[in-house]
């Protein structure tokens, strides 16, 4: 709970970051040649991202078509400092992905067409940090230090879209356990991601 | 549009911090956290901690990898040259929003924000400069044959940009008459179709929409009318093609004061209640 500055916002740029970057920035200025660039990059995550989320090929591809327009049309708003183009690409997928599932489940379900869009809302401006790419062993590694109950309930809800409520629905857990394992789940990743980055080894 | 979120305490809003970084609230909350985070000074450098590590989750290595159908990357790219044409078009447009046609932007990303479109009724001469100027570029391009088919798309756009001239032209007509109302209907998520739509004193409502996804095979938008808390009334349905521009006349349904007017998708005609909406807005009686 203690440095938010040697946490994980020191990583230094990759050059993938850097190369994304300045495809972003032609993105930015309407060049739709970049806008395919971006694409040809990182399709196969976003649709991937998408197709878990969704488990639903049309809805995946929906997802990521309206992702990518997003990504087209807000290239300006990308703000360096604050993480990588590919974490802001493919949270804007999973945003979308999230979306998506939540509107397909019964209408009595869907949220009032009086209150504002929801969770588009939410990208990654207050994520902040993450500037570099992790390579999936290190996040692998990361991830198996979640309890498996932690780590349902982090999936359930970031994959699944699902609510609090209907995480304890489905777990059986009382509420205030579904956010404790998802607080402790997210504490231990970041632990094991920061300890190993930036520290060089376990706390 | 515009009903606020209940205020959140600053204790309240750091305690649904894990929640709220993977996305398990209703959204009622988190549109209540989101405004705390907007508008309280305090430090939430908890919000930060937990979801810094969020992103990560998509870099799980089990994930499975797949390939996206070749005709994704090929619809992007149609729809992005479509909306960069459209943005060339608006560019000299700066005619200030009436009143009756603001509404609260949302935040991402609100139309001031994107810093282009204005959905005011804009004078003819406006849109015919801005238009021509398209079409100079276009002729000088045509100097060029490596250009060639940039002009084309160039030209297919100058002609979406003339499609929704002239929905909009005809719900203006319909909000020009006696105890009429309008709405802007805004997307539901970025990026997402919207557009103008007048409710006639009889209850019908003259709909121009953009940005929508075309439409395939028996899927269709409906329109529907929804007055305070009662189920949405169907209105009718159509089709959208490439240019993801529609004018519609919607049957006759509610004409009450401040009705909300949304638009769904929907994979056949005939839905009685809405499957996926996707652009809606609140109406309410044009400024004189």
């Amino acid at each position: 709970m203690n440095d938010r500055d040697g946490g994980l916002s020191g990583r230094v740029a990759t050059p993938t970051d850097v190369a994304d970057r300045a495809v972003l920035a032609r993105v930015a200025d309407g060049e739709l040649d970049a806008l395919q660039d971006l694409y040809d990059r990182y399709r196969t995550m976003a649709y991937s991202i998408a197709l878990r989320i969704t488990a639903d090929a049309a809805l995946a591809e929906d997802v990521v078509q309206d992702a990518f327009l997003g990504a087209w049309r807000n290239a300006a708003r990308y703000i360096e400092g604050r993480g990588s183009v590919k974490t802001w690409l493919l949270s804007i997928v999973h945003h979308r992905a999230v979306d998506a599932v939540r509107r397909r489940r019964p209408a009595s379900e869907l949220p009032d067409v009086e209150t504002p869009p929801p969770a588009a809302l939410t990208l990654p401006d207050i994520w902040g940090e993450v500037a570099g790419n992790l390579d999936r062993a290190e996040i692998a590694s990361a991830l198996a230090t979640l309890s498996d109950v932690q780590r349902e309930a982090i999936e359930l809800a970031y994959f699944g879209g699902l609510t609090q409520v209907e995480i304890a629905d489905r777990t059986g857990a009382p509420l205030g356990t579904v956010k404790s394992r998802i607080r402790l789940g997210l504490l231990a990743m970041r632990t094991a991601l920061v300890g190993e980055v930036a520290e060089g080894g376990s706390p | 549009m515009t009903q606020q979120p209940t205020p959140m305490s600053h204790e309240q809003a750091l305690d649904l911090a894990p929640l709220y970084v993977v996305g398990a609230l209703e959204e009622a909350e988190m549109a209540a956290v989101r405004e705390h985070l907007a508008t309280c000074p305090e430090s939430h450098a908890v919000f930060e901690e937990l979801g810094g590590v969020v992103p990560y989750l998509l870099d799980d290595p089990s994930l499975e990898l797949v390939e996206p159908p070749a005709a994704l990357g090929d619809r992007i790219m149609a729809a992005a040259t479509a909306d960069l044409a459209e943005r060339t078009a608006i560019a000299e447009r700066t005619a200030p929003v009436p009143a009756a046609e603001r509404t609260t932007p949302i935040p991402f990303p609100s139309a001031e924000e994107r810093g282009e479109r204005t959905r005011a009724r804009r004078s003819p001469l406006t849109w015919v400069a801005a238009i021509a100027a398209v079409l100079a570029i276009a002729v000088l391009g045509a100097w060029n044959v490596s250009l060639q088919g940039q002009v084309n798309d160039l030209e297919q756009q100058v002609g979406a940009a003339q499609e929704y001239r002239d929905a909009v032209a005809a719900v203006l007509d319909v909000a020009s008459a006696p105890g009429s109302q309008t709405a802007v209907l805004q997307p539901v998520s970025s990026g997402g179709p919207r557009g103008l739509a007048a409710v006639g004193s009889d209850g019908s409502i003259q709909f121009a929409m953009q940005d929508l996804a075309p439409t395939s095979g028996s899927q269709v938008y409906e329109t529907w009318a929804i007055v305070g808390d009662n189920a949405p009334v169907p209105l009718g349905s159509f089709q959208v093609d490439a240019s993801g521009i529609a004018s519609f006349t919607s049957q006759r349904g509610p004409a009450d004061p401040g009705i909300v007017v949304a638009v769904s998708r929907e994979p056949a005609a005939g839905a009685t209640s809405p499957t996926e909406v996707v652009s809606a807005g609140q109406a309410a009686p044009p400024a004189t």
